[in-house]
């Protein structure tokens, strides 16, 4: 088992020598599962892991196709689930894929970095929802609706658009995007309390049904709210929002040795920045987990009248988590709308509501890990997957009608993808604890 | 001041009057029992004493103080812990996160120190983790510590949500058929437990119990409901006797015979 796990990972490094690209990379895949699934001592397993992170590395350093990021994404699952692994070769390894191998495939191809970036916003709001969802049980389907008012918070102030309705000098100077993150974190709390006041009261589906409704009103108002006093710009949206400057990043970056030019400067920088943001937001979702707030919300999630009577108070402590689910993707959204210049209605539908959620039940419900990995599959599969797969279709199949394009079935291949899980591991990918032990129960 | 003072407390299901002008008041340090036939409203009598429904009439005072239409979690905070006829314990938390929970109220920790972790929010789960312990060790389930509650045997489970209830340290515990489903010797162990619980922490103890060895040994004084009214009160002895009493648990005609 053992030379044959290694003599694949070794032949994947030496085909990506010869031949990067796709087919090496599905290659690349096969050994990870063989180390990942086969029964292999922890040593053999760890010199396989760091193999196939190198090899990942060069294969998309070379060719930059993207499913060496899947791979990439793989073994990061692979380091934080498979045990007795040593844990610093756990926090190495991670460290190294993400600070070193993610950026050199970004310089390679731009679009690793833009890919890297979704995943991390999208990881981020999902850990948020997750609070809501996985940890106090709340069905919210309105989630991109604090996401939205993030981004706007800081879109009408770091552009000229508030003008229309202010005195003022703006756009506001690109380094108040960091104090608009604080702000963002205000203003969409208030919009969770908002929002929840009313529909918190409700339970199930009904709280589903309301969220659902709130998140579109909130859409809706960006969408109108051009007239009479042009606040959002309506369905054209604003642009251009400002960016920090990053004058400093860049001379950082120049003494470690990194020449960056004009397209990628910002792309690595918003990368780390996203990060660093994951960093916090995993290790708020962890402190809160394990503090009374945590619990309280479990234990709201599995019986109401039981934590009630412990002294837990309904209402407040299911506002609190859905507060503070609000502010982790308001922050995001500061953040997303700096990153593309540009915020519009469009980004904020339901469907990225669902998407959200989607990551958090493909993932596993309550888990941390999992909410991430959800991000990522999701992520890599709408932005890259489907749109490389109706490429090969439209180039190599031409025959076959415009109609099928598959990158038109997104939310088919996305519904199908959440059936498959509902049947086959409805406890998600990388399930939490309790959760388990819920289902386990039913 | 009474541990307990409840006036005329009434409540309906539509047109099922399930508690019928209840007065009663239970003294500190009393161990009083709620008895009666099966849909008598024991059990809804506990939900309006902690908050579950309001009642539709009549007036609860807790220690002297009114708390009625109260909800749970400001009845809890009062000091009343209790327990549930079918088990209501968190079944994937482990045993001692079941009484982290319990311990709600007491773990004073701001939520922006328990965001970041900060010392102050370290050193308060370290002291709540620290009496979690005491007081599995208390009850005597030390060993399951990290098991999750639903994988306790039942015997164990009643005992950990005695435990949780007593985790929020209360002044009143209402305990609902803690002795159900229990064999004679667990039931005298139970006994013993509740007997502790009073002569040990002080705390006043009103449950509701269908073993009536149990309930005749144990009680100060005792309450019984029959068809949402109280038809009786008094020492374990004038319950007994009394024919109305008799007449509800054993039928018509039966009041003369043996209880
Ligand atoms: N939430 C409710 N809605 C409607 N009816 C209810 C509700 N709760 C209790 N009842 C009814 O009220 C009556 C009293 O019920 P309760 O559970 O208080 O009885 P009990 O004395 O505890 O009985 P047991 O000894 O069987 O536990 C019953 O007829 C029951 O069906
Ligand atoms: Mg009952």
């Amino acid at each position: 088992m053992s030379t044959l796990s290694l003599l694949l990972s070794l032949a994947y490094l030496g085909l990506v020598f010869l031949a990067p690209g796709a087919l090496s990379n599905l290659f690349g895949l096969l050994a990870l599962g063989a180390t990942a699934f086969l029964r292999l001592s922890p040593t053999w397993r760890t010199l396989n892991l760091a193999l196939l992170t190198l090899a990942f590395t060069l294969g998309l350093v070379r060719s930059g196709n993207t499913l060496g990021l899947i791979g990439l994404v793989g073994i990061l699952v692979a380091l934080t689930t498979l045990p007795r692994i040593p844990g610093g070769i756990r926090v190495l390894l991670g460290l190294a894929i993400l600070l070193l191998s993610v950026p050199m495939a970004g310089f390679a191809n731009t679009f690793i970095f833009e890919l890297g970036i979704q995943i991390g916003i999208y990881a981020a709001m999902a850990l948020g929802l997750n609070v809501v969802v996985g940890m106090a049980g709340l069905l919210d389907l309105g989630y991109a609706a604090f996401f939205a008012v993030g981004a706007y918070t800081w879109a009408i102030f770091g552009s000229e658009q508030a003008k229309n309705f202010m005195q003022g000098n703006f756009p506001l100077p690109g380094e108040y995007m960091y104090l608009f993150m604080g702000i963002a974190i205000v203003t969409t709390a208030l919009t969770g309390l908002l929002i929840g006041l009313p529909a918190l009261r409700l339970r199930g589906d009904y709280l589903a049904i309301v969220t659902l409704g709130l998140g579109e009103v909130v859409r809706i108002l960006a969408n109108n709210l051009d007239h009479p006093i042009n606040f959002t710009n309506g369905p054209q949206g604003i642009t251009p929002v400002q960016r920090p400057p990053i004058e400093w990043f860049r001379e950082l970056m120049g003494s470690l040795g990194v020449r960056l030019d004009q397209t990628t400067d910002y792309q690595l920088f918003f990368y780390l920045l996203v990060l660093l943001m994951i960093g916090l937001v995993v290790l708020a979702n962890v402190n809160l987990a394990n503090s009374r707030f945590g619990r309280a919300w479990v234990a709201i999630r599995e019986d109401e009248v039981a934590a009630r009577s412990m002294g837990i108070p309904l209402l407040p402590t299911k506002l609190l988590a859905f507060m503070t689910g609000a502010a982790f993707s308001g922050v995001m959204g500061v953040i997303f709308a700096a990153q593309r210049t540009f915020v519009s209605p469009e980004s904020f539908t339901l469907l990225a509501s669902i998407t959200i959620l989607g990551m958090v039940i493909l993932g596993g419900m309550g888990s941390i890990p999992g909410a991430i990995l959800g991000a990522a599959a999701l992520t890599i599969l709408n932005l890259d997957v489907l749109k490389t797969f109706s490429e090969f279709v439209r180039t190599s199949l031409p025959q076959i009608p415009s109609q099928v394009d598959p990158a038109k079935y997104e939310r088919l291949v996305f519904g199908l993808i959440l059936v498959l899980m509902m049947i086959f591991r409805p406890q998600g990918l990388i399930p939490e604890k309790r959760h388990k032990a819920e289902m386990e129960e039913a | 001041m009474k541990a307990l003072e409840v006036t005329q407390a009434t409540k309906r299901f539509g047109g099922l009057v399930a508690v019928n002008n209840v007065s009663l008041s239970v003294n500190q340090g009393e161990i009083f029992s709620v008895i009666g036939p099966n849909g008598a409203g024991k059990t809804t009598f506990f939900n309006l004493l902690t908050g579950i429904y309001p009642p539709d009439e009549g007036k609860i005072l807790l220690f002297g103080k009114d708390v009625t239409g109260l909800p749970p979690d400001r009845i809890a905070k009062e000091g009343v812990g209790r327990t549930f006829q079918n088990i209501r314990l968190f079944g994937a938390m482990t045993v001692l996160e079941n009484l982290l929970v319990g311990m709600h109220i007491h773990i004073r920790v701001p939520y922006f120190h328990a965001l970041f972790r900060t010392p102050l929010a370290r050193r308060e789960e370290r002291r709540a983790e620290e009496e979690a312990k005491r007081l599995l060790e208390y009850v005597g389930l030390s060993q399951r510590k990290d098991e999750l509650a639903k994988n306790l045997p039942y015997g164990e489970q009643r005992k950990l949500e005695i435990a949780r209830a007593l985790a929020l340290r209360p002044r009143l515990l209402l305990l609902d058929e803690p002795a159900a489903g229990m064999n004679p010797r667990e039931t005298e162990e139970l006994q013993a437990f509740i007997q502790r619980l009073r002569e040990e922490l002080g705390i006043t103890i009103v449950l509701i119990e269908h073993d009536m060895r149990l309930v005749m040994r144990i009680s100060d004084r005792i309450a019984v409901l029959e068809y949402g009214s109280k038809i009786a009160e008094g020492s374990p002895e004038e319950v007994r006797t009394n024919p109305r009493v008799i007449e509800a648990y054993l039928g018509k005609g039966a009041a003369g015979g043996a209880a």
